[in-house]
């Protein structure tokens, strides 16, 4: 059970503990690595081919594209099983009921898949790099670099939000699988949702990504028409709604410890 | 293969065979729904009507912002919507055999007299209908929604090709199928070969844009030939032009069915011998 005066030391080790096993599981079952590497090496071979030619900007909107739905891959699948995991193995109860509150057994977790879908969107840079023999031009590097780091952030969010609400439902992987394209579309990870039908914008506009995202390619792609509000008002909705997610799961997590010690139905599959 | 009385020592004699039909009506009606699990109306609409608007809209944007004109997105729209089918007769049929595995039920399934070809045959069946489904759905909203053009008069040509890409992709599932019960997992391979047709198959853009060692690989796929041969019946090609095409996506389809059939037999061989290939 976990209780209000766990040591700080012990959610530390508990999340270093479990980023360590994350990681040793990502290298024992290797079919983690299509949703983090094969496919968006695959989306960003495709999108560069269909961007080839289309502006100065283009190989920026491909990588950008592709490792973005390396992260996204990576979080959705990798959230849905951070706890599925634990419930086919029979571990969730054992593991919720230690001193440590079960949110930051999960964290390393997410943090894992933030870290290799970084890895994915790392090989995809590579692969079009090679494709197209020249770096992609970025006006800020700097700027690049950290705003990117912030998108991983709203993607851990995302993931640790999603983690919470597959605890309660058993079609995780219904909606990872036939919602894979679906999330693509409407966080505009290869292009900008304003494309989209309107009425579909509120929708993307849930999902911390989809404004981080906008704001990255207003700073890396001159000339881009994304969300008519511009850069600020899109960081300051990826902060607001970020916090929210993470509010939420942290809420959610509560609900799931005290549900575990009321029912004692949690690991049933 | 299974045997009886072997275990007294006395002269081994074939074990009767349960009838052909009453094996193919099992695995193609009941085991979906049950041990192999594909077959949840969740999955099957999701398939069928969300998964193919989801990818269509996707690569059709993609390719509006690269600037792609109306054939263009007319191009990518029939292609995604065609390579769909890799979800019901790839992923699906490929995973039967994880599902056997983590199941526990392969071993009895290894052992059991149940005749190979009803088990195959009837394995593809729910998932050819499926296909059928899909790509028949994917099609409508190529029409529908992104400009495809499809004259009423090429329609029964593009039904056939439909129906031979739908049995020839379902034949290279069960391939794949026959070669995870090597495997520990089958869900990579699976993974792989639902991804790399829309680079090698001429999905989004025509292979000869690939450099040519990539393009006779994507040869090896039958979506590639059934692509082009639903591409030519929607061009309107001369029937002799769209039957060379059928001839490749038929010879596609007993080339995998036989080498499904193959590769289940002789590692059903191993297994027994070993003992171990059924674990997942």
């Amino acid at each position: 059970m976990a209780t209000a005066d766990v040591p700080a030391i012990s959610r530390s080790r508990a999340t270093r503990a479990s980023l360590r096993l994350a990681v040793l599981m990502f290298m024992a079952d290797p079919q983690w690595l299509i949703p983090s590497m094969i496919a968006p090496v695959i989306f960003g071979v495709v999108a560069f081919e269909l961007f080839r030619g289309a502006g100065p900007y283009f190989l920026t909107y491909a990588i950008l594209g592709a490792g973005m739905m390396s992260m996204w891959g990576q979080t959705l699948y990798g959230s849905g099983w951070a706890i599925g995991q634990d419930r086919e193995f029979g571990t969730l109860e054992p593991t919720v009921q230690s001193p440590t509150p079960y949110v930051y057994v999960v964290l390393g977790r997410v943090l894992w898949n933030v870290v290799s879908g970084l890895m994915g969107g790392g090989i995809v840079y590579l692969v079009v790099l090679a494709s197209a023999g020249s770096p992609p031009a970025v006006p800020d590097p700097v700027g690049f670099v950290i705003l990117f780091l912030f998108v991983m952030l709203t993607l851990a969010s995302v993931g640790i939000l999603f983690s919470a609400a597959w605890v309660y439902t058993r079609y995780s992987g219904f909606i990872q699988n036939v919602g894979e394209f679906a999330f693509y579309v409407g966080t505009g990870c290869m292009f900008p949702i304003v494309l989209l039908p309107f009425w579909t914008n509120p929708i993307g506009l849930f999902f911390p990504p989809t404004w981080a995202l906008d704001a990255l390619r207003y700073l890396s792609i001159p000339g881009y028409v994304g969300f008519s509000w511009g850069f600020w008002p899109d960081i300051l909705g990826a902060v607001v709604t970020t916090l929210v997610y993470v509010a939420i799961a942290g809420t959610i997590f509560k609900r799931v410890e005290l549900h575990v010690l009321a029912k004692g139905n949690l690991s049933d599959y | 293969m299974a045997t009886v009385n072997a275990s007294a020592g006395a002269p081994l004699a074939p074990a009767t065979r349960t009838s052909f039909w009453r094996t193919f009506w099992t695995n193609a009606v009941i085991a979906p729904r049950t041990t192999l699990g594909f077959m949840r109306i969740d999955f099957v609409l999701g398939t069928i009507f969300i998964i193919p608007l989801m990818q269509m809209v996707f690569f059709v944007f993609v390719v509006q912002v690269s600037g792609g004109g109306a054939s263009a997105i007319a191009f990518t729209a029939l292609g995604n919507a065609v390579s769909t089918v890799t979800y019901s007769s790839i992923f699906s049929v490929c995973q039967t055999t994880d599902s056997e595995k983590q199941q526990g039920t392969m071993e009895h399934l290894l052992v059991s007299p149940a005749n190979r070809l009803a088990l195959y045959f009837g394995r593809g069946l729910l998932p050819i209908l499926i296909s059928l489904a899909t790509v028949s759905v994917g099609i409508l909203y190529a029409v529908l929604l992104f400009g495809v053009q499809i004259p009423v008069a090429t329609v029964p040509s593009l039904a056939v090709s439909v129906t031979l890409t739908a049995f020839a992709m379902v034949g290279f599932g069960l391939l794949l199928g026959g070669v995870a019960l090597y495997l520990r997992t089958s869900i990579i391979l699976g993974n792989i070969f639902l991804f790399i047709g829309l680079l090698l198959s001429g999905v989004n853009f025509p292979a000869s844009q690939l450099p040519t060692v990539l393009q006779w690989i994507g040869y090896g796929f039958p979506l590639t030939w059934g692509l082009s041969a639903i591409r030519a019946s929607v061009a309107g090609d001369s029937l002799g032009a769209v039957a060379l095409l059928w001839g490749a996506v038929v010879v596609a389809a007993v080339v995998s069915f036989g080498l499904a059939i193959g590769l289940w037999e002789y590692f059903e061989r191993r297994a027994l011998a070993t003992g171990s290939i059924a674990r997942f």
